[in-house]
């Protein structure tokens, strides 16, 4: 095509769809199911407190309508995160990880790990019941290409950081 | 030349307390401006504020300034910085003592500032500033000039040699000088919405501040009773209206020639064996050297009137963390030549002369998206403020948006070889951004939903200063640049600063 280079290296580049992506945890779909009705359930109390409580007739009025648009954005909400959780995906690759992620808006980022300053795992509360661990990869500069992969398990994620500490501080 | 010994921890220059207090003072009195405008007015009136006479009053300030005064000083006896083989070492702190240590190697960039206050009693400031987050930035803001130059020589001496002398004598080429009327030309040719914005919020912001002391003079009353708001004057209201536009486009049009004049005064770019070093600035001059390695992207930018006129800006971008800053490693009022020749030196072996690729037509739809949504609110807006009269607005939003589309996709191309990517860009202005390949430091292929099904997607290419996007691509050639990118990436032994 138009892309000079590509027939001179086309075949013998790795390629990234040839890349078999793996999965995170399945039991992460919980811990955003859980995440989801808590925030759900803040708002429609929120809701239902300023009925209660505020004798405001545009609220009064408009109560229904306002319910039934918060009901019908949370299903939607709701399952489009459960949809797109088959969509959160990784792959540690010798010189890079990859990390592809979400339904609507699809995307696929890759950091070469020579190019890492450093990793993290963090645990949230939450993820720590299920035994999950989110590893956060920073780069330099922009925030936009820092990686943040959610929703492994522990031991994997501890494995991971090992990995990239040992390369990182290996190459410098 | 004297020549400074930075291997024992020495102070600034003592005309440091001088700058230290003059920006204290300045700082504070930034901070209670308001306080003391209310107080002002409101001693024209009742000659008392909060029941405090003016006497106390000005004590209180003397006592503020004498406190401030002091801690100066403090500063000024606490600040001591000092040359290690590798490191540059600072100490700092009154009561909390900091102790900063940067390696030379780490240091992105030194530049010598000097602002007004610095001008009049002859001493400069030297900012370091490294890739990591704010605390990074290190600022001495007094030294003379012979010191600054040499500490920045040996901040750039990896090796605690002497050859920093042997280069600082290296012969030095003034490449470009802007004169005068190339600046009052790019300052005429600049975007003057941007600069109307500007004059528009301060003095929006300046209005809420007052709002009270404003009432008091009964503003509004007194226009209104200049603009007879007779039913039959609606002339007069368009004819009003008219002249405060009008008013409004040259005020800000002088606004953007000052700024642009104020701010790139005696530009000045030098040529050194591997560096560029600009120079300019009227109250605030500044003075930074450009090394290859730190340059993360290139920005060239033009539009149709600078275009005519043969101006072109050139923008550095490097990992920086002040913001600040970094409008001043920019270089205005560059014919084609001197862009290309300076392009050539900041990005070894850029030629750009590469078959260029253009986007899939479907970016054409994103734009005409982007149109049509503000289109619509316009067309909304003007139907309940106006009624169904105004559908003649379409007549100008509709053209404007072909426009927009037509420039929007003409513009946007790129090109990519073994070591640079070019992605040009741009509606009104024309925008080239230029990185290279082993700069990258993350790419990501993004698509949503709709364009799945039609095999479209984006590249997003982020280096450490920006992240670049090359829009709207068949998807085959977006995952064989992705491919090719990274693989130059992972290949090359080549740091990325």
């Amino acid at each position: 095509m138009k892309f000079t280079n590509s027939q001179l290296f086309n075949d013998e580049l790795p390629k990234i769809g040839d890349v078999i992506l793996k999965p995170i945890s399945k039991q992460f779909i919980k811990v955003i199911a859980l995440n989801k009705l808590l925030l759900y359930s803040i708002i429609f109390l929120v809701l239902f407190l300023a009925k209660w409580f505020i004798p405001n007739d545009g609220i009064q009025q408009n109560f229904w309508y306002l319910f039934t648009i918060l009901l019908v954005f949370s299903i939607l909400n709701f399952g489009s995160a459960l949809l797109a959780f088959s969509k959160r995906k990784y792959a540690i690759r010798t010189l890079d990880i990859i990390y592809a992620k979400g339904l609507l808006v699809n995307s696929i980022t890759t950091v070469p790990i020579s190019r890492i300053q450093h990793v993290e795992v963090s645990r949230s509360w939450l993820a720590r019941r299920f035994h999950l661990a989110t590893l956060n990869i920073y780069t330099a500069g922009e925030s936009g290409s820092d990686l943040s992969i959610k929703g492994l398990p522990n031991e994997v994620a501890r494995e991971i950081n090992d990995f990239i500490s040992a390369k990182v501080n290996g190459n410098s | 030349m004297e020549i400074a010994d930075f291997s024992q921890p020495v102070r600034q220059s003592s005309k440091g307390i001088i700058i230290i207090f003059g920006f204290k003072t300045f700082r504070f009195f930034k901070k209670f401006f308001v306080l003391f405008i209310a107080f002002g007015l409101s001693l024209t009136k009742k000659k008392s504020f909060l029941n405090l006479t003016p006497t106390t009053i000005l004590l209180i300030i003397i006592g503020v300034l004498v406190i401030i005064l002091v801690i100066a000083i403090l500063k000024y006896l606490n600040f001591k910085f000092h040359l290690s083989k590798d490191d540059f070492h600072l100490a700092t702190g009154i009561l909390n003592k900091d102790n900063t240590i940067i390696p030379k190697s780490k240091i992105q960039n030194v530049y010598i500032k000097q602002n007004f206050l610095q001008q009049l009693i002859n001493v400069v400031s030297l900012n370091i500033e490294t890739a990591g987050d704010n605390k990074s930035e290190i600022e001495i803001s007094a030294l003379d000039k012979v010191t600054a130059l040499q500490l920045k020589e040996e901040l750039f001496n990896k090796s605690h040699t002497d050859n920093g002398k042997v280069d600082a004598i290296e012969e030095k080429n003034v490449f470009f000088q802007v004169s005068p009327k190339r600046l009052i030309l790019e300052g005429i040719s600049q975007n003057h919405l941007k600069s109307f914005a500007i004059i528009a919020s301060f003095t929006f912001g300046l209005y809420y501040e007052f709002k009270e002391y404003l009432k008091e003079f009964r503003l509004r009353e007194r226009i209104e009773s200049v603009v007879d708001l007779n039913n039959e004057s609606l002339f007069n209201i368009i004819v009003i209206n008219l002249i405060v536009v009008v008013f409004g486009l040259l005020f800000s049009l002088l606004f953007s020639v000052i700024k642009t004049l104020v701010a790139n005064f005696n530009l000045e770019v030098i040529e050194n064996q591997k560096t560029i070093e600009i120079n300019k600035g009227l109250f605030n001059k500044v003075s930074l050297s450009l090394t290859p390695s730190r340059i993360q992207n290139l920005v060239v930018k033009t539009n149709r009137i600078k275009q005519y006129f043969g101006l072109h800006t050139l923008s550095v971008k490097q990992a920086m963390v002040n913001v600040k800053q970094r409008k001043n490693f920019t270089i205005v009022a560059l014919d084609k030549q001197q862009v290309d020749y300076l392009a050539s030196k900041l990005l070894e072996g850029y030629a750009g002369a590469v078959n260029r690729c253009k986007p899939h037509s479907y970016y054409k739809r994103i734009l005409g998206l982007h149109m049509f949504i503000p289109a619509i609110i316009f067309n909304v807006l003007a139907f309940f403020i106006f009624g169904k009269d105004m559908w003649w607005i379409n007549l100008i939003v509709i053209p404007l948006s072909v426009l927009y589309v037509y420039f929007g996709y003409k513009k946007a191309y790129y090109k990519i070889d073994d070591a640079f990517v070019t992605i040009g860009s741009g509606v009104i202005d024309t925008t080239i951004n230029i990185l290279e390949t082993h700069k990258i430091q993350a790419i990501k292929l993004k698509q949503t939903i709709f364009q799945k099904r039609r095999g479209i997607t984006s590249v997003i290419i982020s280096t450490a200063s920006k992240a670049v996007t090359i829009p709207y691509i068949k998807e085959k050639e977006a995952k064989s640049i992705y491919d090719f990118l990274l693989f130059k990436v992972e290949s090359s032994q080549k740091d990325w600063m």
